[in-house]
């Protein structure tokens, strides 16, 4: 990000008003003491659930890492993630370079329909895709209408319904700060590249997507992270049919009870997150640079 | 880089429009099924009617489930704006001991997965007896907006000169006075964007309703437990209702934005 030029002009020792120094601390506090009582706090006590079940201390953990249901849910969850992640970076490293290679009008309306969706709620965009890819969906029927199936393809309830509105969901996240990378890349370097005689794929393979890899890795570790925690589109387009750690928390809390197993795994998604999110804050500087 | 030929550079336009309309698909396949005619998910529709319309507006559930979404996201997005500003004014604009952490801690509600949250509040509160009040889901939904609106005002705040106020300090104005002719009436577009912003995001609140609203139906939870259950098109009435909502939205935040530069400013 760049710096706002009055950032850099700092104001001599004369001109202190307006600064505010510690006081600022009195500024956050309000906001501060709230989070405490309505977040840290909750968040906290799911480790003094999972850490002080009945059945000892690493219990809910253990139960967790030896039961195979779970663990099965965890790599369900995993699986999903990474092949949505593979998919956005695929599909969203060609609209964010076909984006670059636009001007005037046409980027701005494209750049418009790629924000768009970020508004319009996820339980519309997921349920938007039974209409699409149901059995008697648009997709299902144009098949079958071309000739291409005999019967309507299953592309509900089950993986590939999940894959699909997944990562219809998360492309713009990954497409938006790509698009950013890719039209910070100094054209000049290119046209070296050019003159000393490298062919467009060699320049293309050996100088421009290079400089895009670290926003390409951000973007598809954010990409992973939010999959890792998505309830509503499994529920809606995997029909219960493709468990994920998400919605097996729904059915530790919602219907078994079982409040310290649940505390246990989400603790686990919690620091997953955390180390992966630090891994995401290094690499988008890494693409900031 | 060299404009690529004809060949490709076709292929790049056809391969970007693609994933391009897989994008946008969802949202114009919706509106025109709303006013079908069909009581199947055929598409295209067969004929038009308002019959889904008339379905949302004449089913009273609907309606009470509307109200609490307005008054949940109304008094939720406004205490995020009043305390998240304040606070996000103390860390551009001081400096303290703790302050990384303080800043940390308010956007922690965006990165711990909200499922997280869900399971966390749903605990405490269950402790404490505000499952299922109204109460408790607005404090749910006041924490999940707040990093939002300092996001917003973080970058507002920074990019108004400090100069400015220092002036008016030195001219004499006390503080409440410099707040209320000089501050105030500069971060008010940005203000209203960061407002609009967290009454979208709770508006929108799915996961950790479901857990905390007990009996209450806001509109998203509504549609999820009819969703999960059956496929009705009222749903797609509700759901372009929500868009043409979203559309409208979207664009009081681009001139509320484009009167304050912040979107410049945070894109870099």
């Amino acid at each position: 990000m760049t710096q706002s030029p009055t950032a850099s002009i700092r104001p001599g020792r004369s001109a202190r008003a307006g600064r505010l120094g510690a006081t600022g601390l009195g500024f956050a506090l309000p906001v501060s003491l709230f989070l405490l009582v309505a977040f840290d706090v909750p968040v906290l006590m799911m480790f003094g659930w999972a850490l002080t079940s009945a059945k000892g201390m690493f219990a809910p953990f253990i139960e967790f890492f030896t039961r195979p249901v779970y663990l099965k849910v965890i790599l369900n969850t995993l699986r999903i993630a990474a092949i949505a992640t593979v998919a956005c970076a695929v599909l969203g490293y060609v609209l964010a370079y076909w984006l670059r290679s636009l001007s005037g009008t046409a980027r701005l309306v494209a750049l418009t329909l790629v924000v768009l969706p970020f508004w319009v709620s996820i339980l519309v965009r997921s349920y938007a895709w039974i209409v699409v890819l149901g059995n008697n969906g648009v997709v299902n029927r144009g098949l079958m209408d071309l000739g291409l199936a005999s019967e309507p393809v299953a592309f509900l309830y089950n993986d590939l319904g999940v894959v699909i509105g997944t990562t219809n969901l998360l492309l713009p996240f990954l497409v938006l700060p790509l698009y950013a990378a890719m039209i910070r890349i100094d054209g000049r370097i290119l046209q070296a590249a050019e003159t000393l005689g490298a062919s467009r794929w060699t320049i293309f393979r050996r100088v421009f997507f290079p400089l895009t890899v670290p926003a390409l890795a951000a973007g598809m570790v954010l990409v992973f992270i939010l999959t890792l925690g998505f309830y509503v589109t499994p529920a809606i387009l995997g029909g219960g049919r493709v468990p994920m750690v998400a919605n097996m928390l729904d059915m530790l809390i919602n219907r078994l009870p079982r409040w310290e197993l649940a505390s246990a795994i989400s603790i686990i998604l919690l620091i997953l997150t955390v180390l992966l999110h630090l891994l995401y804050v290094r690499l988008s500087r890494q693409a900031g640079n | 880089m060299t404009e690529p030929g004809h060949l490709p550079r076709l292929l790049l336009t056809l391969a970007g429009i693609t994933v391009l309309l897989f994008l946008c698909l969802p949202i114009v396949i919706v509106v025109p099924m709303s006013f079908s005619s069909a009581s199947s998910l055929e598409f295209p529709p067969p004929g038009f009617s308002l019959r889904w319309y008339q379905a949302f507006f004449g089913d009273g559930r609907w309606l009470v489930a509307a109200g609490y979404s307005i008054v949940v996201a109304l008094i939720a997005s406004t205490l995020a704006l009043l305390i998240g500003s304040i606070a996000a004014y103390g860390l551009v604009r001081g400096s303290f001991r703790g302050r990384a952490l303080v800043e940390s801690n308010v956007m922690a509600p965006l990165i711990v997965p909200q499922i997280v949250t869900a399971v966390g509040l749903y605990i405490y509160f269950a402790k404490l007896g505000l499952l299922g009040t109204l109460f408790g889901l607005i404090v749910g939904h006041t924490v999940l907006a707040i990093p939002y609106v300092v996001l917003v005002m973080t970058v507002a705040i920074r990019s108004f000169d400090l100069r400015i106020e220092q002036v008016a300090l030195t001219l004499g104005a006390s503080w409440p006075t410099m707040f209320r002719r000089v501050l105030l009436p500069n971060l008010a577009p940005s203000a209203g964007a960061a407002w609009i912003f967290a009454f979208v995001i709770s508006f929108d609140e799915v996961v950790v309703t479901i857990f905390l609203a007990g009996g209450i139906e806001t509109i998203p939870k509504r549609m999820f437990n009819e969703l999960v259950l059956q496929v009705n098109p009222t749903i797609t009435a509700i759901a372009t209702l929500l868009i043409g909502f979203s559309i409208i939205t979207v664009g009081a935040l681009a001139l509320l934005m484009r009167s304050t530069g912040t979107v410049r400013k945070a894109l870099g």
